[in-house]
C-alpha cells in the first residue's frame, strides 16, 4: 500500500477471468488447454507461452502451470524444456510457483521456479533450470541449461553466477510487492 | 531515543555505511535495539552444495574438505563418487598443503589459548566464508582475529616449511615460466588469473595440469545479537526452506517508511527506512531550483497497537563541501555556500498510525478501508491520489497529516529549493514513536475505574531512529533544457 502510482491498461486489450487472471489480447497463448494459471496472473502483451510443447503420448497433459500473483512481463517466451532421453525427443513440464515476476523480453526453459522469484528483465533461463523459492535473478542473466539457483540467491551475470544471499525477509517483501502490482494494474475505459 | 547515536550528513559517503534497508535489519526484542548485518554475530547451521543442493554434514564437511567439480583432466577415478576422497592423497603431498597443516599445528595451540582468556566476546566474523578456512576447524576460523588483538608480542616466530622468497621459491616462476611463454601455441594453454587466483599457492601456468577444484559450499547461518547474544535469526533444518525458526526482522517493529514526489511521474519506492537505511531508489525525480515542492511520506504500521510519530529533520552542520557537487563550478562568494541548498518543513506535531491488523492483509480492495473523516485534517489540493475526491472541499493544503488508510498514515511535507541550490535532496529524519507496551499492567482488571486511569496514563514505550529521505536531484535552471532532453530519452 505504497504510494506508487497505478499501472493502467487499455480495458478492451486483457481479458479477465474468474480467478483474475489477465490475459493480453496481444500475448500468443499456444495449447491453452495444456496450461494453468493460478489466479490474479498477469500475462503482459507480446508474451509467448507455448503449451502447446507436450509431451508426446495421449491424455491430458499440463505443459506450464503458474502459480497466484505471477506476472510474465512483455514479449516474454515461456516454453518448456526439451531432450532426447533414451533415443525420444520430448518435451518435459514445467511448473512455476506463487508470486513470481518474469520482466520484460525474458526466455524462460526453466524445469522448476520456486515461489516468491523475482526474474529480471532480457534474462534467458537455459533448459531445465532449477530455481527455488526467494530467489532473484538479476536483469540481462544468462543461467546455463541445467543450472540450479539455491532459495534465497541472488544470481548476475552471463553466465549467472551467485552474487549473495538475500535477506530473510525476502519472502515478506516479494509477496507484498506483487499483490501490490496486480492491485496497481487497474482498467481504463477507453 | 538518547542512545541513538546522530548519523553522519546523508551526502556524505561514510553515510551508507550507518544506514542499510529496512528489510535487511533485525531486531533485538531484549535490547531493545535495531541490529545490522555488519554487527551480528554469525554461526553456521548447516551446510549445502549450491549445485546439487546436497545438504552437507557438518562432519564429513570437516573430514572431506568440501566437494569436486569435474573436468576434462587426465585423472582417473576408481568409483564415480567420493572425488575428494580419491585426489586427497596426491592434494596431501603437495606443498601448500604441507604448509598449511604446519601452519594450523602452529597456531591452534596459540588460539586455543588466547580465546580462553579472551573469553566469547569475540564476535568479528567474515561473511565470506572461504574453502579453506570452512574446512579448517572453525575454531580457528573464528578466533584468528582474537591473536592479532591479543598477546602478540608472545607469539613464537613462525618458520615455515620452504622458503618462498626468490625465484627457485614455490610458484614464483622465472626462467621455466618464460620458456613455456615463448613456446605457447594458444592462449588457452595458460591457466588464466580466475583459475590461479583463489587457488592458495602455487597453480601450475598449464591450463591442463589444472586439477579440478572443490565448489564451496554454502550455508545457512544463524545470525545473534552482538550485545546480549540472543538469536535473531534461526534458520529451519533444511537448507532449502525459506522459513524460518526464528525471524526476528526490523520490519516487524518499525514503520516503514516511502516517500513519494507527486510531480514527477517516476515515483520512487524510496526505501522503506531504519534506523539504518539505504537509499535504494533507482529513478530519480528531478526538481527545478529555487521552487517549492510537496511530497508525501507514507508511514506503516507493523504493531499491533496504534503508534504516534513524531518527525525531525535533523539539523544539518554546513560545510562547502555538503553543497558543492564534484565538477560543479560554483563561483558564488561564502555566505551563499553557507546557505543551505534546501529547507524542509514537516509537521511538527505527533500524528497517529493505526494499528496493524490481520484483516487488512486479506483484503485486496482499497474501498473497504474506513477513512476517519474526523481525523482527516487535511486535504491534499495537488490531486496526487485520484482516489480521493474529498481534496475538491476543504482547504488546498500540502503540510500535515493527509491520509489514513488502515494501518498506513500519509503524511505532507514541502520542500523549499533555494535559488542556486544544486544536488541531491537527501536529508536525515528523525523519528520517534510511541506506543503501549506489552508489559502487564497491575491486576487492576476488576476495577473498571483503575482500569480507565490505567489506560489514561499507559505504559509508554518510546523509540526512535534516523532515516534518510532522498527526494530527488535539483536541476540548476540553467541546464533545465538539457535535463528536459534528457527526460525525453
Amino acid at each position: 500500500m505504497g504510494l506508487q502510482p497505478p499501472v493502467y491498461y487499455i480495458k478492451s486489450e486483457y481479458i479477465e477471468t474468474d480467478t483474475g487472471n489477465k490475459v493480453s489480447r496481444r500475448a500468443t497463448i499456444a495449447g491453452p488447454q495444456n496450461i494453468i494459471l493460478g489466479g490474479k496472473t498477469i500475462i503482459a502483451s507480446g508474451a509467448i507461452i507455448r503449451g502447446d510443447l507436450r509431451r508426446t503420448g495421449t491424455g491430458h497433459a499440463v505443459v506450464i502451470s503458474l502459480g497466484r500473483y505471477c506476472l510474465i512481463g512483455e514479449g516474454c517466451v515461456v516454453r518448456p524444456p526439451y531432450k532426447t532421453y533414451r533415443g525420444n525427443f520430448n518435451y518435459y513440464p514445467m511448473k512455476i510457483g506463487d508470486h513470481v515476476h518474469i520482466g520484460a523480453n525474458s526466455v524462460v526453459e526453466a524445469a522448476t521456479i520456486g515461489s516468491h522469484v523475482e526474474i529480471g528483465k532480457n534474462c534467458i533461463i537455459g533448459k531445465f533450470t532449477i530455481i527455488k523459492d526467494c530467489a532473484k535473478i538479476a536483469d540481462n542473466t544468462v543461467l546455463m541449461p541445467n543450472s540450479v539457483v539455491p532459495a534465497l540467491a541472488y544470481c548476475f551475470g552471463s553466465p549467472g553466477q551467485f552474487v549473495e544471499d538475500l535477506p530473510e525477509s525476502t519472502q515478506e517483501i516479494v509477496e507484498s510487492e506483487t499483490k501490490a502490482y496486480y492491485n496497481r494494474f487497474q482498467a481504463l475505459e477507453s | 531515543m538518547s542512545a541513538a547515536p546522530v548519523p553522519p550528513p546523508p551526502n556524505l559517503p561514510s553515510s551508507s555505511a550507518s544506514f542499510h534497508p529496512l528489510h535487511t535489519l533485525y531486531f533485538c526484542e531484549e535490547c531493545d535495539a535495531v541490529r545490522c548485518n555488519r554487527c551480528v554475530a554469525i554461526e553456521v547451521s548447516g551446510y549445502y552444495c549450491p549445485n546439487c543442493l546436497f545438504e552437507v554434514p557438518s562432519a564429513s564437511v570437516r573430514a572431506e574438505r568440501n566437494r569436486w567439480d569435474s573436468a576434462e583432466v587426465g585423472i582417473t577415478f576408481e568409483k564415480p563418487t567420493g572425488l575428494a576422497q580419491q585426489l586427497q592423497k596426491f592434494e596431501d603431498s603437495a606443498p601448500e598443503f604441507l604448509e598449511f597443516e604446519r601452519l594450523k599445528d602452529f597456531f591452534e595451540p596459540l588460539v586455543r589459548a588466547t580465546s580462553s582468556s579472551h573469553g566469547p566476546g569475540n564476535t568479528s566474523h567474515s561473511t565470506h566464508v572461504n574453502a579453506l578456512t570452512t574446512a579448517a576447524s572453525s575454531a580457528l576460523a573464528r578466533d584468528i582475529p582474537g591473536v592479532s588483538k591479543g598477546s602478540k608480542d608472545d607469539l613464537p616466530v613462525y618458520r615455515a616449511r620452504v622458503e618462498v622468497s626468490g625465484a627457485s621459491g614455490l610458484g614464483a616462476g622465472g626462467d621455466g615460466d618464460a620458456d613455456i611463454m615463448r613456446h605457447l601455441e594458444s592462449p588457452a594453454d595458460v591457466s588464466g588469473l580466475e583459475q590461479r587466483w583463489l587457488s592458495s599457492w602455487a597453480e601450475p601456468l598449464h591450463a591442463r595440469e589444472l586439477k579440478p577444484i572443490r565448489i564451496p559450499l554454502h550455508s545457512r547461518l544463524t545470525k545473534r545479537c552482538p550485545a546480549c547474544r540472543h538469536i535473531l535469526i534461526k534458520p529451519e533444518q533444511k537448507a532449502q526452506s525459506v522459513r524460518y525458526k526464528i525471524k526476528l526482522v526490523a520490519a516487524n517493529y518499525l514503520p516503514a517508511i516511502s516517500v513519494n514526489l507527486p510531480i514527477s511521474q517516476t515515483t520512487r519506492k524510496s526505501m522503506s527506512i531504519a534506523q539504518k537505511e539505504d537509499d535504494g531508489s533507482t529513478g530519480k525525480s528531478t526538481m527545478i531550483a529555487g521552487k517549492t515542492y510537496p511530497f508525501q511520506l507514507s508511514m506503516t504500521n507493523p504493531l499491533y497497537d496504534p503508534i504516534q510519530v513524531r518527525l525531525a529533520v535533523q539539523r544539518q552542520q554546513l560545510s562547502a563541501a555538503d553543497e558543492v557537487g564534484p565538477g560543479s563550478n560554483v563561483e558564488a562568494d561564502n555566505a551563499k555556500l553557507r546557505r543551505p541548498p534546501f529547507a524542509v518543513t514537516l509537521p511538527s506535531t505527533a500524528f497517529s498510525v493505526a494499528a496493524f491488523a490481520e484483516a487488512w492483509e486479506y483484503e485486496d480492495d482499497e474501498e473497504m478501508f474506513g477513512v476517519d473523516d474526523d481525523e482527516l485534517l487535511v486535504r491534499t489540493g495537488n490531486g496526487a491520489s485520484p482516489s480521493k475526491e474529498r481534496s475538491a472541499r476543504g482547504k488546498v493544503k500540502t503540510v500535515g497529516v493527509l491520509e489514513k488508510k488502515a494501518n498506513t498514515t500519509v503524511i505532507g511535507g514541502e520542500v523549499v529549493l533555494s535559488r542556486d541550490g544544486r544536488g541531491d535532496v537527501k536529508f536525515n529524519m528523525l523519528v520517534s514513536y510511541t506506543y503501549r507496551s506489552d508489559e502487564p499492567q497491575d491486576d487492576n482488571e476488576g476495577d473498571p475505574k483503575a482500569r480507565s486511569t490505567a489506560k489514561a496514563v499507559p505504559e509508554m514505550k518510546t523509540f526512535s531512529f534516523y532515516t534518510v529521505v532522498n527526494l530527488g536531484m535539483i536541476v540548476p535552471k540553467e541546464d533545465l533544457t538539457s535535463a528536459a532532453n534528457a527526460m525525453e530519452m
